[in-house]
C-alpha cells in the first residue's frame, strides 16, 4: 500500500531526495514523449485539414474558408476552454518567471485545435508556438501529477517544448536551444540535461511515426567569399522585415480591439482578408511549408515585384491572422517570409550587379529564415540552429551565423524586446532566474516582517514610554488605539530625544501628542518592489505593516538586505 | 537530535515562510510529504555551506538564560562577602589590603587583580559620592569568573578618593563581574540602591552582614516591583 502510495512522490524516494538529476532525465523522457506526440497530432489533424478542404479551393467563396475557421478556433477558445487568443509562448514564459511552470491542463489540448482549425482552414499562421504551449503543459502537468517542485516543474516545462519543437522540425538541437534561450533562459546544467533528453525523445517519438527527413531539402550551394559579404544586405533587409511584421502585428491588435464586435467576428474579419489576398497570391495561405520547400530549392520562378509583394502580403496576411484574434505560431510565417525575403534579395542584387555570378536564390532565401527567425525571437542561437537542422545545410554555416547576428543586433535597436517578451517586459512580467526583478518578485512581505515592536497606545503617558523604551530594543513604536486596537501612527525614537532628559515633560505628553499620523504603510501583500520604491522616495528605512488597520509589525531595509541576499545566493551562486 | 522544520528555520536565520516558500520552489532539500516534511540535516549542513548561508542551531536562549541567572544583586553580594576594617591611608593601600582579604581569590590573580583596579583607578576615580566607591577593573574578568561577584569592604576610617563629591570615602564595593552586560546591570542596580540616603547612613554603621543582606533584599523586591526602574 506505501509503494502504491508513493509511486507518485517520486521526489522522495530516498533515491531522489538530494539529488533529482536521474528523476529529471526519467520525467524528461516521459514529457519528451507526450509533447512529441502532440505535434505528431497536430501535423496529420493538418494534413487532414488541407486535404479535406482540397476540394472547396477551386469553388469563388474559398476566401470565406479562413474567416470560418478564425471564427470557429476564435469561438472555440473563447467559449469552450475559456482561453486568451494569440499564441500562448508568452503565457508559458510568464509562468516560468512568475508561477514556477504552472501551466492548466487544457492548455494541452486547446492551442492544439484552435491552431488546427485557423492554419488548416488557411489562416498565415504557424503550428510552432500551439506545440510548444502543449508541449509546456503537458511538462508542468507531469511535474504537478508527480508533486514535483517549482525547479523541476520549470525544468519540465522546458523540457516539453523542446520535445515539441525537435519533434515538429525533426531538430533536436534546436528544440533543445529554443526551450532554454527562450522559455527557460538559464544555461544551466541542471536544465540543459533534461531538455536535451526530451529533445531526443521528442525527436525520436517523430521519426517513428513520421520517419527520418530533413523538412526542406536543397542543392548544395557552391559559396564563394563574395556571397558571404553579400549576406549582410541581407541581414539588414530581414531586419527591416522583422521590424515591419512587430510592428504591424502590434497595430492590428490594437486595431481589432478598437472594433465593438464579439472577438469571433473580429477574427471572422481577420481570417476573410487573408482570404481576399490568398486568392491573389495563394502563397500566404497557412503554414506555407509547401511554399518555403520551393523557394529554397530555388524553384519560385517570379519576378522581382511579385516576390517584393508576396512578402509584404505575407506579412500583413499573418499580422491579419494573429492580430484579429486567430490562433498560431509565428515561427512558420517567418519561414515563409524569411525566404521570400531572401529571395528578393537575390533578384535585387542580380538587377543592380547583374555582371557577377550570384548563387541559387535559395541560399538567400535560406539565409533569410534564419534572419528572420533570429530577429523575431532575438534568439540567434535557435534561428542558427533550427535552419541548419531544417534544411541539413551545414555548408552555408558562416553566413548564416553571420545573419543571424546581425538581424539579431540590427532588430535591438528598434525592437528592445523580442516578439514574444515583449508584452511582459512592458508589464515587468519578465522575471530571468537571478535577477533582481526576480529576487524582490520571489521576496514577500510576510516573509520580512519583523514581529518585536512594542505596541503602545495614544493615551499613554510619556513617563510609562519611558519605562517601555528601556525594555524594547527597537527604535520604532506603533501606537494602537486603546480601545479598538487600530493602528494610528508610529513613534520614532528621535521623535521624543528632546523630551527625553526632561522631566517635566514625562507627565505632560500624552503619546498621542507626539505620534506621527501620516505613515506610509505596507499592505500585506504588497510588491516588494513598490515598497522599496516608496522607501527610496521618502527616504525611509522602515515602515509599519498594516492590514484591515491593525498593525502587523515593521519592515527595513536591513532585514530586506539580509533576505535579499540570501535568496539571491541560493538563486545564483554555485549550481551545477 | 531531530529538527523541527521551525528550527530548521532558525537555524538559517529565516522566516518559515521563507523556508516554506524554497521548499515549494525547490530551492533546498527538504520534502513536503503528506504528514509532514523529509530531510536530513548533515545533508541540510552541506546545502547551506554549498550557498554560504549561515547554518548553526539557535543557542540564544541558553545564554539568556545563564545571564539572567547572575543578574541579581543579593547573590553576588553574597559570593563576594563583607569586608570589615580595611586598613590604608590612600587609595593604593585601602585597595591592596582589601584585595589582599578577599580570601576565596587564587594568589595569582590577587597580584593582576590590584594592578588592573588600579589602572582603572588612574583613569578617573571610582569614588561616585556620598562617600562610596565602587572600584572595579577597567574590562571585564573573562574567563576568570564564572559569575559575577561583589565584595562590600568597610574601611577602618575614611580616606581621600578624589571622588566627585570630594567627601571622604568609608565603603567600597569592588565589583567582578563576567561580561560587561552583568557589570552594567549589578552596576546600575547598586546605584540606586546608593541614590537612597538612608541606605547610604545605614552602611556608616558597618552592619552586619544579616542585617546588611536583608536590607539589599528589600531593594531588589522594590527593584522587581518596577520602583523608578
Amino acid at each position: 500500500m506505501r509503494i502504491l502510495k508513493s509511486w507518485r512522490y517520486p521526489g522522495n524516494w530516498p533515491f531522489f531526495r538530494f539529488d533529482d538529476r536521474l528523476l529529471l532525465i526519467l520525467m524528461a523522457a516521459i514529457v519528451g514523449n507526450f509533447s512529441g506526440l502532440a505535434s505528431v497530432a497536430l501535423n496529420r489533424g493538418l494534413l487532414l485539414m488541407s486535404e479535406w478542404l482540397h476540394h472547396f479551393r477551386h469553388y469563388w467563396w474559398v476566401f470565406v474558408l479562413p474567416a470560418i475557421g478564425a471564427a470557429l478556433s476564435s469561438l472555440f477558445l473563447e467559449k469552450i476552454v475559456k482561453e486568451g487568443a494569440g499564441h500562448g509562448v508568452p503565457e508559458v514564459i510568464y509562468s516560468v518567471s512568475r508561477y514556477g511552470g504552472l501551466l492548466r491542463f487544457r492548455s494541452s489540448f486547446s492551442r492544439l485545435i484552435s491552431s488546427c482549425l485557423t492554419i488548416g482552414s488557411g489562416g498565415s499562421a504557424g503550428p510552432e508556438a500551439p506545440v510548444v504551449i502543449s508541449g509546456a503543459a503537458i511538462g508542468s502537468n507531469i511535474a504537478k501529477y508527480f508533486s514535483l517542485n517549482d525547479r523541476q516543474r520549470v525544468t519540465l516545462v522546458g523540457c516539453g517544448a523542446a520535445g515539441a519543437i525537435s519533434s515538429i522540425f525533426n531538430a533536436p538541437i534546436a528544440g533543445m536551444v529554443f526551450a532554454i534561450e527562450v522559455i527557460v533562459g538559464e544555461w544551466k546544467s541542471v536544465n540543459i540535461v533534461p531538455i536535451a533528453i526530451a529533445s531526443v525523445a521528442g525527436t525520436e517519438i517523430s521519426r517513428i511515426l513520421q520517419g527520418n527527413q530533413i523538412p526542406f531539402r536543397h542543392h548544395l550551394f557552391k559559396i564563394d567569399l563574395l556571397n558571404i559579404f553579400a549576406c549582410l544586405g541581407l541581414a539588414v533587409l530581414a531586419a527591416a522585415a522583422v521590424i515591419l511584421l512587430t510592428r504591424m502585428l502590434r497595430s492590428m491588435h490594437t486595431v481589432s480591439h478598437k472594433v465593438s464586435a464579439p472577438v469571433w467576428i473580429r477574427a471572422a474579419i481577420g481570417g476573410c482578408a487573408v482570404g481576399v489576398i490568398g486568392l491573389f497570391l495563394p502563397v500566404v495561405l497557412g503554414d506555407g511549408y509547401h511554399s518555403v520547400e520551393i523557394l529554397i530549392e530555388g524553384e519560385y520562378g517570379q519576378i522581382l515585384t511579385v516576390v517584393a509583394l508576396a512578402s509584404f502580403a505575407k506579412i500583413a496576411a499573418t499580422a491579419l491572422t494573429l492580430g484579429w484574434g486567430g490562433s498560431g505560431g509565428i515561427f512558420a510565417p517567418c519561414l515563409v517570409i524569411g525566404s521570400l525575403v531572401g529571395v528578393t534579395y537575390h533578384h535585387l542584387l542580380a538587377l543592380f550587379m547583374p555582371s557577377i555570378s550570384w548563387v541559387n536564390e535559395g541560399y538567400f532565401a535560406l539565409l533569410g529564415m534564419a534572419g528572420l527567425i533570429s530577429g523575431m525571437l532575438q534568439a540567434p542561437l535557435t534561428g542558427i540552429f533550427l535552419i541548419i537542422e531544417i534544411t541539413g545545410g551545414w555548408e552555408v554555416i558562416l553566413p548564416l551565423i553571420m545573419v543571424s547576428a546581425v538581424t539579431t543586433t540590427l532588430c535591438r535597436y528598434f525592437e528592445p524586446a523580442s516578439y514574444y517578451l515583449k508584452d511582459l517586459v512592458e508589464h515587468g512580467h519578465l522575471l530571468r532566474p537571478g535577477t533582481d526583478a526576480r529576487v524582490l518578485s520571489d521576496l514577500t512581505v510576510p516573509e520580512l516582517i519583523e514581529r518585536d515592536c512594542i505596541t503602545v497606545n495614544q493615551n499613554m503617558l510619556l513617563r510609562d514610554f519611558i519605562a517601555i523604551i528601556k525594555k524594547s530594543h527597537r527604535n520604532y513604536f506603533p501606537v494602537a488605539d486603546e480601545k479598538t486596537g487600530d493602528f494610528l501612527g508610529i513613534i520614532h525614537l528621535d521623535d521624543i530625544r528632546p523630551h527625553l532628559f526632561n522631566p517635566v515633560m514625562y507627565d505632560a505628553v500624552f503619546l498621542g501628542q507626539i505620534m506621527n499620523t501620516q505613515v506610509e504603510t505596507v499592505h500585506p501583500d504588497d510588491d516588494l518592489l513598490d515598497v522599496l520604491r516608496t522607501m527610496d522616495m521618502k527616504s525611509l528605512f522602515s515602515m509599519p505593516v498594516v492590514l484591515n488597520n491593525k498593525f502587523l509589525g515593521l519592515i527595513s531595509k536591513a532585514t530586506i538586505l539580509d533576505q535579499y541576499r540570501k535568496e539571491l545566493m541560493v538563486q545564483t551562486s554555485h549550481q551545477e | 537530535m531531530k529538527l523541527t522544520i521551525n528550527e530548521v528555520a532558525q537555524c538559517l536565520r529565516l522566516s518559515i515562510s521563507t523556508v516554506e516558500r524554497w521548499i515549494r520552489q525547490g530551492r533546498i532539500p527538504i520534502q513536503k510529504t503528506d504528514t509532514g516534511y523529509l530531510f536530513n540535516e548533515s545533508t541540510l549542513e552541506k546545502w547551506a555551506a554549498m550557498y554560504k548561508l549561515p547554518f548553526s542551531l539557535p543557542d540564544k536562549f541558553e545564554k539568556k538564560f545563564k545571564e539572567k541567572k547572575s543578574e541579581n544583586l543579593l547573590p553576588a553580594m553574597k559570593r563576594g562577602g563583607l569586608l570589615y576594617n580595611i586598613k590604608g591611608e590612600n587609595v593604593e593601600a585601602v585597595l591592596k589590603d582589601a584585595v589582599e582579604n578577599i580570601y576565596f581569590l587564587p594568589v595569582s590573580f590577587k597580584e593582576e587583580l590590584y594592578r588592573r583596579l588600579l589602572e582603572r583607578e588612574h583613569l578617573t576615580s571610582t569614588g561616585i559620592g556620598k562617600g562610596v566607591a565602587i572600584p572595579h577593573p577597567p574590562d571585564p574578568l573573562q574567563g576568570t569568573l564564572s559569575n559575577a561577584l561583589i565584595s562590600t569592604c568597610f574601611l577602618e576610617k575614611p580616606i581621600d578618593f578624589n571622588a566627585v563629591d570630594g567627601k571622604p570615602v568609608f565603603v567600597m564595593f569592588i565589583l567582578l563581574s563576567p561580561s560587561t552586560k552583568t557589570h552594567l546591570h549589578l552596576l546600575s542596580r547598586l546605584s540606586f540602591c546608593i541614590r537612597d540616603d538612608a541606605f547610604v547612613e545605614f552602611l556608616k554603621t558597618s552592619p552586619d552582614s544579616a542585617a546588611f543582606f536583608l536590607n539589599i533584599a528589600d531593594f531588589e523586591n522594590r527593584l522587581i516591583k518596577g520602583e523608578g526602574y
